[in-house]
């Protein structure tokens, strides 16, 4: 009766889903896939953001972190909310208000020049790749804990599944499908919390209380303070405005509700993140105390929840993965189009449509090639954080906020910071004690400065 | 105090909730009348909405 129930619970679960994605309709024009032909209303734009951020390492990860450190990390991941709340005040705007722009590069290209555009689109394409790897690799995790497939045919199952409606349905495709998972795990997830609050809270207020203070002191002192920096650092730029934010800032219906948007998403993270490490102070009453950190949420929904619930709350775990998965797809595909193809020549609407659905494949084969080597989901997008930040935001942030940004000073910046990223990440992961962002951010804005003046002085302005 | 900690996690989780269903509302919207993507405007006021 249960697996029957379990079944039809998923399967009334993906019907949905798929009714959802054809509703989306496929894209017919370049501008539909990839800014939704700019006509994103503020529910749709935060729940898609939401939905984007929200992946297993705000979901599984914050849950185990929970259970192991309290709400240590609740006290980092405020520096998350804070960037999407000054990205909302100060960088969605003016990047909504530049006209013909579709992507970060584009931002950059006009800001700059046309190589500018191209190296930037590289580094998206690139970095959209890494993070849909990792993505995959946690796909393929979910997947193979809930219904026991072997490993790389879940991460197929979940990569095929999202490079589908995403390759059609382009950027609309993608924020539809991004809202109703974020209302399905917006609401299950908080429900289980409440559920596990009113049935399984050993020792009422006072008991969680405690508990809660225990494990967080206990938290802050296993965790070097030089640890806690580099956790603040990468939270606060490592996602800053990767592609996918940036694709929404740019595809909202106007400024306001670009910068409403990013304020909601920052704020909603705050919310977000109190309610998955409660999730993990509770889940200490409930699970054995030697769970694995990436397994005490599946373990405590499978406790907590009724049997259909229980069905229902796991898909969702595979849908908080898919709605990050579609929204790197799409934001490297279109990079690829705008940034890499179209600044060689003319391309027509029809022709950079199809070159937009070809990149969604290619990069989604290379996301999935690319999971088997990927060494654990949150080390794989710090990873990814650090070289996001340095190469792009000196570049991005400077030329968004000055009038004439020189074209040497982003290469140089963009080049140094992805280099000196790389270096340290890679060949010297032990030359310091810092995280590898931080000197590499260091030497980006060192290079910025430099190619600046270089430039102004060789112009003689 | 432990009271007042269960209380703040309580609200949150509240305040979720209802987040979710304010987007389910705008999603039905959405698909309903397809009206997520209604046809191109002009983009020469996109500036000036503020």
């Amino acid at each position: 009766m249960d697996t029957a129930l379990s079944v039809a619970v998923v399967l009334a679960y993906v019907l949905v889903l798929t009714f959802v994605a054809l509703r989306a309709r496929a894209a017919r024009q370049f501008a539909e896939f990839s800014l939704a032909r700019r006509a994103l209303p503020l529910a749709l734009v935060f729940g898609s953001l939401a939905a984007t951020y929200v992946g297993p390492g705000f979901s599984i990860g914050f849950v185990g972190r929970g259970f192991k450190s309290g709400f240590l990390f609740l006290v980092i991941g405020l520096a998350y909310s804070l960037q999407n709340i000054l990205v909302g005040l100060l960088l969605a705007p003016r990047l909504r208000g530049l006209k013909d722009c579709h992507t970060l590069g584009d931002a950059i290209g006009q800001k700059y020049d046309r190589k500018c555009q191209i190296l930037a689109g590289i580094i998206s394409v690139g970095l959209c790749a890494g993070f849909a790897a990792v993505m995959a690799k946690a796909g393929g995790v979910v997947v193979h804990d809930i219904f026991g497939l072997p490993g790389w045919s879940s991460v197929i199952l979940v990569v095929g599944i999202t490079t589908l409606y995403t390759t059609f349905g382009g950027l609309r495709a993608s924020v539809i499908t991004d809202a109703f998972q974020f209302t399905a795990f917006a609401i299950l997830l908080p429900i289980t919390l409440l559920l596990a609050l009113i049935f399984h809270l050993a020792g009422g207020p006072a008991g969680f209380a405690r508990e809660a203070s225990a494990v967080t002191t206990a938290g802050f002192h296993s965790t070097p303070p030089i640890e806690i920096v580099g956790l603040v650092a990468a939270f606060l730029l490592g996602e800053t405005l990767i592609p996918p934010y940036a694709n929404r800032a740019l595809a909202s219906k106007t400024t306001r509700i670009s910068r409403n948007g990013f304020i909601l998403a920052g704020l909603f993270s705050i919310v977000w993140f109190t309610v998955m490490i409660a999730l993990g102070v509770v889940a200490r009453s409930i699970v054995a105390p030697n769970t694995d950190e990436d397994y005490v949420l599946l373990k405590s929904v499978e406790l907590i929840m009724p049997a259909g619930g229980r069905a229902l709350l796991l898909v969702v775990l595979v849908s908080v993965v898919m709605s990050s998965l579609d929204s790197l797809l799409n934001a490297g595909a279109v990079a690829f189009a705008q940034d890499i193809v179209k600044p060689f020549g003319r391309v027509d609407d029809s022709a950079a449509l199809n070159i937009g659905r070809g990149a969604t494949i290619v990069i989604a084969a290379t996301a999935a090639a690319g999971a088997v080597a990927v060494p654990s989901i949150i080390s794989g997008l710090l990873i990814c954080y650090t070289i996001w930040a340095p190469a792009i935001l000196p570049a991005l942030i400077i030329g968004l906020w000055t009038k004439h940004p020189r074209p040497l000073a982003g290469i140089l910046s963009m080049c140094v910071g992805t280099f000196v990223a790389i270096i340290f990440q890679f060949v010297f992961p032990s030359a310091t004690r810092v995280p590898a962002i931080i000197p590499a951010l260091g030497a980006a804005l060192l290079a910025y400065i430099v190619g600046h003046w270089v430039e102004k002085i060789r112009s003689g302005a | 105090m432990g009271l007042v900690i269960l209380v703040l996690v309580v609200i949150g989780a509240l305040l979720a909730i209802a987040s979710g269903v304010w987007v389910a509302v705008a999603l039905v919207g959405a698909i309903s009348v397809n009206r997520a993507v209604p046809e191109a405007r002009c983009q020469t006021d996109e500036a000036s909405n503020d």
